[in-house]
């Protein structure tokens, strides 16, 4: 048998138990019998037909009339005319004023019920106006009505079909399908649908009788039961351990947060010191400080983000200012013989947003101790169409080591740490590298268990034309790791403007691997 | 980074031998070159070239010397370079610069060659060389503009001139009319794309030989007739115009040592200049003018971390193409004449490292002894951002570029603190953004689809005006957060920020807004922490709410983070 009896709600195990093969079963039975409300009736019905322990054999629509809160409320004040017929049968005659304020009704509820009244001769108007009583009795209709609500209040409604001609007529009169508030009576149509148990069904009730659970098992534990100590009378109903679950909305950190937390703790693991620094910097850092010529090509206006206001930074801190640019201009102390050309005093305090990492680095080297190791994790920004690999704004991952004698050596064994602790290389590469503040430079790149062969980052030693003219005169070795392509593996994605979405699904339910 | 495409024919021909793409991509790295693709059916090797202050390398010839050297370790010898002691003859082969293009384009020099003949490959490779050269050295042809001339239709000497660019014309390469040098700018291809070098200028460079037959308007267009080098010519002259003369001396180099590579014999041409410089007045092209590097072997060993002798550092330099000579510790390398990149012992270092090879550097840890430590912001951030996820809030993380519309005009706000870029790509991304609630924002006008409520934070930057500081501009780490929900109001907000304040130990009052576009009067407050306001928060303006098209009653609040560390 493919059904788990111990999965059975108590309802149906209720109904399973108490019902046998070819024996009827409706609403009518299971509330009688079983105790059960109309809503756990459908309940039981409907998990039983679905798991096809129960079929359905019979269908009918039956009509009734159900007592409405209105109704039960005149049962027991009585019918406005009944009010009325009684009142001026105490109180002699009377304005339907007087009888409107003397009874709390309406003036038009008054003058309906008079109406029905003076139509049977019970009641008339007299010569002053006023409302007299002309009978002793009330009328027939009056009557039958309040017949039909005593009737009704032993079940709370009436079952058209046990009424006779009569009944129906004036029930008629009662009852409204729709908007019944104001109405005794609610006419409903109630489909009445008759089951009978399927072999299968007959079969789970024989496993459940077998297994002896009887539907009466403890569901939720209360505090009542502990402190009565009720738990002790009964056994609890087992669960459906692989229940579907409910959503849960988890306060979470960001995946690609999270990542980038790890490479960081990484990087403090291996003796480095954190650096950040303001988004907006100038040309000096940007470029002069790193030995980039000033008319460099990657210092364009379609390379880098200019500052509309102010264009300008107020000042360039010295020395550093007046080192650099002779170092430029002949080399400076620095044994280069610099670019020979005439350094721009002005275009040097121009403002552009941070477009390379290593500019923290030169800021660094100005409080640098040496020995020294330092890192950031920086927002850059690029003048670059935006898509699956450019972003407008992104993370850059660069440091230094400073040292009396670190050299090219120590420079790959660096990379190899970072490649095989944050990368998971498992082979690395280096090969010779260009960039305009390292001298040598080297590439290095790594063969990755998924993303094979790629160039993780770039590094070299900082040229003394960088280094001198910001007052270090022992060796730096210079590093950037390239980490969003592994991040974007690491959170199962391939497009960089998807680490920055803000889609907040997308987000809730992102995961690292 | 500059990419060529090299015909397999010629490239392999350089190289005296074929390679396969994988013999080529072990080898290029001793170029900083990379194997960029290799296009069979058009017989083309894509190659792209990391090093930009190696402009020599960037041409075929180039490549496939620095690769035959290092294999061979030979030095290819190249004798048509004059010296400041040598002058080669250089016949009738004359240009005369005059004094009038001082000041509107200084320079003009050039060279001769004779003795192969032209073909298709030759052509199309010389036309790459000469644009890599005017464009990304001689930066898009502002430094360097080169023209190559039919030699044998030249009356020589060659002037070159500033004339009256209304009064001069000529009929230039790609059009059938005699069009004036004014007239060029605004109407031939190329005078649209360059005219702008110098067409602010009184007087424009002009190129004509001696019969007065026009060669070139420099630096923008040849002329049609000696101008126009076409399959079969075997007699080209080269012509170099821009400002700064060691530029151009070096182009020439270039294109000399990689003509002659490919079978050209290089013929000198006397140049006279029209101003004083540090080869004197008259200078005979192709012209040796690089000076020696010295370097020390200590210093190499210091840099490169390895014991290695005069001797070896003088082959490693040999196979960079480098001669050098060793005296005791001293190393003297002499540039090669396609070269000007040696600005420091440092350089020739590399040079030794590559000519040595990389894989015989092994690694090594440095062995001081440091500490890390974070930064205080990213300490600081850290207990933060635990006890927002503590709250129930999802961590968000955002650009820090956007629009205006988003930062400014949504937000109902009059941007004045806002940092605006001068050159944006895009109105997309033309400002940094002042705050986190326009981001946080944004993601509820994606996010209607989303199980509420919406519980959202991020620390980020933030960027605004500051008068005090030197850059006119201050960037700060702030907190902002969001909630979003069928029942959210001010309490809530004031709750979260009592949390978060009782946890990081501030003590802090709350002040009423009085008017901020962005939230609800009378439903916001300040955080003064130690008798500055350092935070806000409150009902978001359904004004607001209604721009960024979220439907959801929305708090919001922005704490700055580094006046709380």
């Amino acid at each position: 048998m493919d059904i788990d009896v111990k999965k059975l709600h108590p309802l149906e195990v209720k109904l399973l138990r108490h019902v046998s093969l070819e024996e009827k079963i409706d609403n009518e039975r299971l509330i009688n019998e079983l105790g059960y409300k109309v809503g756990q009736c459908n309940q039981a019905f409907s998990w039983l037909c679905q798991k096809q322990l129960l079929k359905e054999v019979d269908r009918s629509v039956k009509v009734v009339y159900e007592l409405t809160d209105f109704g039960r409320a005149i049962e027991k004040d009585g019918l406005p005319a009944e009010r009325i017929f009684t009142f001026l049968g105490e109180k002699g005659p009377h304005t339907m004023p007087e009888i409107a304020e003397a009874l709390k009704m309406e003036n038009s509820e008054v003058g309906s019920a008079f109406g029905a009244l003076s139509s049977k001769k019970a009641v008339m108007l007299n010569s002053e106006r006023k409302a007299e009583r002309v009978s002793d009795e009330l009328p027939d209709d009056i009557k039958a009505q309040r017949a039909l609500l005593e009737k009704a209040l032993a079940d709370g409604e009436l079952d058209d079909a046990a009424l006779n001609a009569g009944e129906k007529k004036t029930i008629s009169q009662m009852a409204k399908k729709r908007g019944a508030s104001q109405s005794p009576f609610k006419l409903c149509e109630r489909e009445s649908v008759v089951y009978e148990l399927t072999e299968a069904g007959a079969e789970a009730k024989g496993e459940l009788e077998k297994a002896n659970i009887t539907g009466e098992e403890f569901g939720l534990l209360t505090p009542e039961m502990l402190k009565s100590g009720s738990w002790k009378n009964g056994t609890f109903r087992p669960y459906g351990v692989d229940a579907p679950t409910a959503r849960l909305i988890p306060g979470r950190r960001n995946a690609y947060g999270s990542y980038l937390q790890w490479v960081k703790d990484k990087l403090i693991s291996l003796g480095f010191e954190e650096f950040d620094g303001p988004l907006v910097e100038n040309e000096f850092w940007n470029g002069d400080a790193l030995f980039m010529p000033q008319f460099h090509s990657a210092r364009d206006i379609h390379d880098v983000y200019y500052v509309k206001d102010p264009r300008h930074a107020k000042r360039i801190e010295e020395p550093w200012l007046s080192q650099v640019a002779a170092v430029h201009e002949n080399g400076w102390t620095t044994g280069s013989r610099g670019w020979g050309y005439s350094f721009d005093h002005e275009f040097t305090r121009r403002q552009v947003l941070r477009s390379q990492g290593t500019v923290l680095s030169a800021h660094q080297l100005t409080k640098a101790k040496v020995p020294g190791k330092y890192f950031g994790i920086v927002r850059c920004f690029r003048y670059d169409q935006v898509d699956a690999t450019h972003g407008a704004d992104f993370y850059q991952t660069e440091g230094i080591v400073l040292g009396d004698d670190v050299n090219l050596r120590n420079l790959l064994g660096l990379l190899k740490m970072f490649a095989e602790e944050i990368a998971g290389a498992e082979e690395v590469k280096y090969v010779p590298g260009y960039f305009p503040f390292t001298e040598p430079s080297i590439e290095v790149h790594i063969k990755h268990p998924v993303l094979g062969w790629f160039e993780l980052g770039g590094s070299g030693i900082f040229r003394p034309e960088v280094t001198k003219a910001l007052g270090i005169d022992v060796p730096v070795l210079a590093w950037g790791l390239g980490i969003d392509r592994m991040a974007l593996m690491h959170l199962g994605l391939n497009d960089l403007r998807e680490l920055f979405t803000p889609n907040i699904e997308s987000v809730r339910t992102r995961r690292g691997n | 980074m500059p990419k060529i495409d090299a015909p397999e024919k010629i490239f392999f021909s350089l190289l005296g031998k074929e390679m396969s793409d994988e013999e080529l991509v072990n080898i290029f790295p001793v170029a900083k070159a990379e194997l960029d693709g290799h296009d069979r059916d058009g017989k083309v090797i894509k190659i792209e070239l990391n090093d930009t202050n190696r402009p020599d390398l960037w041409s075929a010839a180039g490549v496939a010397r620095a690769l035959k050297t290092y294999e061979t370790e030979e030095i290819r010898h190249y004798d048509f370079f004059s010296t400041s002691e040598k002058v080669l003859p250089s016949a009738e082969r004359a240009v005369i610069d005059d004094e009038s293009a001082i000041g509107i384009r200084d320079f003009s020099i050039g060279f001769a060659a004779k003795g192969k003949k032209v073909d298709n490959d030759l052509l199309v490779n010389l036309i790459q060389s000469q644009e890599k050269l005017c464009t990304n050295f001689g930066r898009k042809r502002k430094t360097i503009a080169l023209g190559i001339y039919r030699s044998d239709l030249i009356k020589y000497p060659v002037h070159y001139a500033a004339v009256d660019p209304d009064k001069t014309s000529f009929v230039p390469l790609g059009m059938d009319e005699c069009l004036t040098l004014r007239e060029i700018c605004e109407k031939h291809p190329k005078g649209k794309e360059y005219g702008y070098i110098v067409s602010d200028k009184p007087r424009f460079p002009y190129l004509y030989d001696d019969s007065g037959e026009t060669l070139s308007f420099p630096p923008v267009i040849n002329s049609a007739r000696i101008g126009a080098v076409e399959i079969g010519d075997s007699d080209l002259f080269v012509e170099l115009s821009g400002p700064i003369l060691d530029d151009l001396l070096l182009a020439a180099s270039i294109l000399s040592c990689d003509m002659a590579d490919m079978g050209f014999e290089i013929l000198p041409v006397k140049v006279t200049l029209a101003k004083d410089t540090k080869y004197g007045r008259e200078i005979t092209v192709p012209y040796y003018f690089q000076s020696e590097a010295k370097c020390s072997v200590k210093a190499v060993e210091k840099k490169l971390g390895l014991a290695i002798s005069a001797e070896e550092c003088v082959k490693a330099l040999r196979r960079m193409g480098v001669e050098a000579t060793c005296s005791g510790d001293e190393i003297t390398a002499k540039c090669p004449p396609y070269r000007n990149d040696f600005l420091h012992e440092v350089d020739v270092i590399e040079d030794i490292m590559i000519g040595y090879g990389l894989d015989n550097f092994i690694p090594l840890m440095p062995h001081d002894f440091t500490v890390g430590r974070l930064s205080a912001a990213e300490e600081f951030s850290r207990k933060v951002k635990e006890i927002m996820v503590g709250l129930g809030f999802q961590e968000m993380m955002y650009n820090y570029l956007g629009s205006k519309k988003e930062y400014i005009e949504r937000m109902h706000t009059d941007g004045k603190e806002c940092v605006f870029i001068m050159n944006p790509m895009s109105e997309n991304y033309e400002v940094v953004r002042p705050s986190v609630i326009p981001s946080l924002l944004e993601s509820e006008s994606v996010s209607a689809h989303a199980v509420y409520p919406h519980n959202i934070f991020e620390v980020g930057k933030i960027c605004i005006k500051d008068d005090e500081d030197n850059s006119g501009t201050v960037t700060k780490n702030s907190l902002g957060f969001l909630s979003s929900d069928n029942q959210v109001g001010y309490n809530e907000a004031s709750s979260l920020i009592n949390t978060l304040m009782y946890f990081l130990r501030k003590e802090y009052r709350l002040e009423a807004v009085e008017s901020d576009p962005r939230f609800i009067p009378g439903r916001a407050a300040y955080i003064v922490y130690d008798g500055k306001r350092v935070g806000i928060f409150g009902e978001v303006h359904p004004q607001v709410l209604e721009s960024w098209g979220s439907e959801m009653p929305t708090i919001a609040a922005e704490v700055d983070l580094d006046s709380l560390i």
